[in-house]
């Protein structure tokens, strides 16, 4: 994916950030946690952006804050990895009881509106940011789900993997072999989606001061004490929303150019419908993919 | 003449018959994940060990007070049983009691339901008609200008959390210039108007999303629909641009389009949570929050019961519509 420029740009601005997550907090000019008499100051030498409500350095908040952002996404992420993933391959091969039973999973976490049962469960189960990802990456899991079931079901049928069945491999070996090499691109395209999406919720859940204690910085809390002071600084919010979008932007991009070189494997569950119409003229249901939010 | 509606007859029944499977379908999907998701709802309380007796009695209650407490609130009850009360509770509309207050948690979320319903169907609105025109003005002008500024703005828009834009949004146009007020809420009965500018910025900030996804989805289809052969069927029976868009292309291609809509309903109700607190309204995603941070267990499982049931019920509509314009989309379930 290094070949495209936006594979490159979306690398490279990851890249960047993941180094703001582990370098942010030593890089900090300082201390993020220090307040002082000079509150709610504008862009100045001393402070690049200012200082907030209790005379805290903006700019050092928002270095200090992206690991904990950046962690947590990431962990949103793999948590949906795990969840997900698994089940999806195994779907196809475990029996029809379990395969209605995970589907019907599935379902279910799809239809909670994942946001406000990240905020509840995560308040009612003791405020912490590991809680808040757990819950968040099993709802978010069904991408997973769903992406490498589709995959496995196309390999699953094709001749290839059955002649090898008819020469007697056996299932294990055939996902091993097989299974895999189709099932990767699709899930590297969920899990860069998965991180963007994380990255929001991640943000959402700390701008309503959940899942971190108040003095912590995180950009998601920056953007909340902002919102007081709007009316003596209203360019504050500018700095911590573009980071989170970046990021996110960043996260989307890769995904597509992970799906633009991995070419048919990756677009399999896309274009599945036209080439399944095309070939035997019996078009199958959209899969309902979407964008991963 | 009693041929003619004796064809409109059959006809009807088709279409009412075709509708009711379709009906039938989905609420045979739908019943095991209500179930399913309603008993994960429950379960919260014993997962979190909040008790009542700690909200209304404070930490340093004796154990015997404690289990008193409970015992009104019928804790003391086998899970199952518990479960089995509350759940037939739900079947009759009954949400239990609020911990903190002793209020009808269904009164509390009949408060805050308005304004977020309200919000939540505008921004869909919003997102359906923006994204159906973005969508289809890229598809029809692909691979020039347009197209590529429109698919530029998608991306930007879709990397927009809701909350950023719900900041932005007060900052330029409520803090800022002062046409919108910033906070609160005016039911609708007390003038369309004032209705609207109350819930107009909130929705904006939460249509973005469903208007990234709509153009993309709308622009995709569109684009694939055109490629197939009865666009060029039509084209050589001399069918006009118009009519091959509105007949043939449009009802082909709506399908993910009218999917995605089913998906981001849920993100919709959920947002809530956020952009209620940036609006200062007092709507049901506020109350979900407030209510959480204050652990008032039956509170906030009523409120995620409602909004499993807004969701599938959503959901329900959506199939049916797609079920109407794509036929063949239901075959496959």
């Amino acid at each position: 994916m290094l070949s495209l420029p936006s594979g490159r740009i979306a690398v490279g601005l990851l890249i960047l950030i993941a180094l703001l997550a582990a370098l942010g907090p030593v890089l900090a000019p300082q201390d993020p946690l220090a307040t002082s008499d000079n509150t709610l100051a504008g862009v100045s030498g001393a402070h690049w952006l200012g200082t907030d409500y209790l005379g805290r350095d903006t700019f050092s908040r928002l270095l200090a804050g992206s690991r904990i952002s950046v962690l947590a996404s990431l962990e949103v992420a793999l948590v949906a990895l795990g969840v997900g993933a698994v089940p999806g391959i195994l779907s196809v091969y475990l029996g029809r009881v379990f395969e209605w039973g995970t589907l019907r999973l599935a379902d279910t976490l799809v239809a909670l509106p994942f946001l406000l049962f990240a905020v509840a469960v995560t308040a009612l189960l003791g405020n912490g940011l590991t809680q808040a990802m757990l819950v968040t990456g099993v709802l978010v899991s069904p991408l997973f789900y769903r992406v490498s079931r589709a995959a496995t079901l196309t390999v699953a049928r094709s001749q290839y993997v059955e002649a090898a069945i008819i020469s007697g491999a056996s299932v294990g070996w055939v996902v091993r072999r097989h299974v895999w090499a189709k099932v990767l691109p699709p899930i590297a395209i969920a899990l860069a989606q998965t991180i963007g999406v994380g990255f929001i919720i991640v943000s959402s859940l700390t701008f309503l001061g959940i899942g971190v204690q108040p003095p912590a910085p995180t950009w998601g809390g920056l953007l909340a004490s902002d919102l007081g002071y709007l009316d003596y600084q209203p360019w504050a919010p500018l700095a911590p929303a573009l980071l989170i979008m970046v990021t996110v932007w960043a996260s989307n991009l890769l995904a597509d150019a992970i799906r633009d070189v991995s070419g048919e494997a990756g677009r399999a569950f896309v274009d599945n419908r036209r080439d399944a119409r095309t070939a035997s003229n019996d078009p199958s249901t959209p899969l309902p993919l979407g964008g991963a939010r | 003449m009693a041929v003619d509606s004796a064809v409109t007859v059959a006809r009807l029944r088709h279409g009412a018959v075709r509708t009711l499977v379709t009906v039938a379908k989905s609420v045979a999907i739908v019943v095991p994940v209500f179930l399913l998701a309603t008993f994960v709802t429950f379960a919260l309380r014993s997962l979190s060990g909040l008790s009542p007796a700690h909200i209304q009695l404070g930490e340093e209650a004796t154990p015997e007070a404690v289990a008193r407490v409970e015992s009104q609130w019928g804790l003391d009850q086998p899970f199952l049983q518990q479960y089995w009360d509350w759940f037939t509770g739900l079947l009759h509309g009954d949400l239990g009691t609020s911990w903190v207050n002793g209020a009808e948690v269904s009164t509390l979320i009949g408060l805050g339901l308005g304004v977020s319903v309200s919000i939540a169907f505008l921004a869909m609105g919003i997102g359906i008609v923006a994204g159906f025109v973005l969508g289809t003005v890229a598809a029809l002008r692909r691979t020039t200008w347009i197209d590529r500024a429109i698919t530029g703005f998608v991306t930007i828009v879709s990397v927009m959390p809701a909350f950023v834009v719900g900041i932005v949004l007060v900052t330029i146009f409520a803090v800022g210039l002062g046409w919108f007020p910033s906070a609160g809420y005016v039911p609708l009965a007390e003038g369309f108007s004032p209705w609207l500018t109350h819930i107009l910025l909130p929705a904006i900030a939460l249509s973005f999303d469903v208007v990234a996804d709509v153009a993309r989805q709308l622009r995709s289809g569109l684009i694939a629909a055109y490629r197939e052969n009865y666009v060029s069927g039509a084209l050589v029976r001399g069918l006009g641009g118009r009519r091959i868009f509105f007949v043939h292309v449009l009802r082909n291609a709506m399908g993910p389009a009218l999917a995605t809509l089913g998906l981001k309903f849920p993100a919709l109700v959920g947002a809530s949570v956020v952009t209620e607190w940036i609006f200062g309204l007092q709507g049901f995603g506020r109350f979900a929050n407030d209510s959480a941070q204050a652990g008032d267990v039956p509170a906030v499982q009523g409120v995620l019961v409602v909004s499993i049931l807004m969701v599938v019920g959503f959901n329900l509509v959506v199939n049916l519509v797609l079920a109407r314009v794509t036929p063949a989309s239901q075959r496959g379930v």
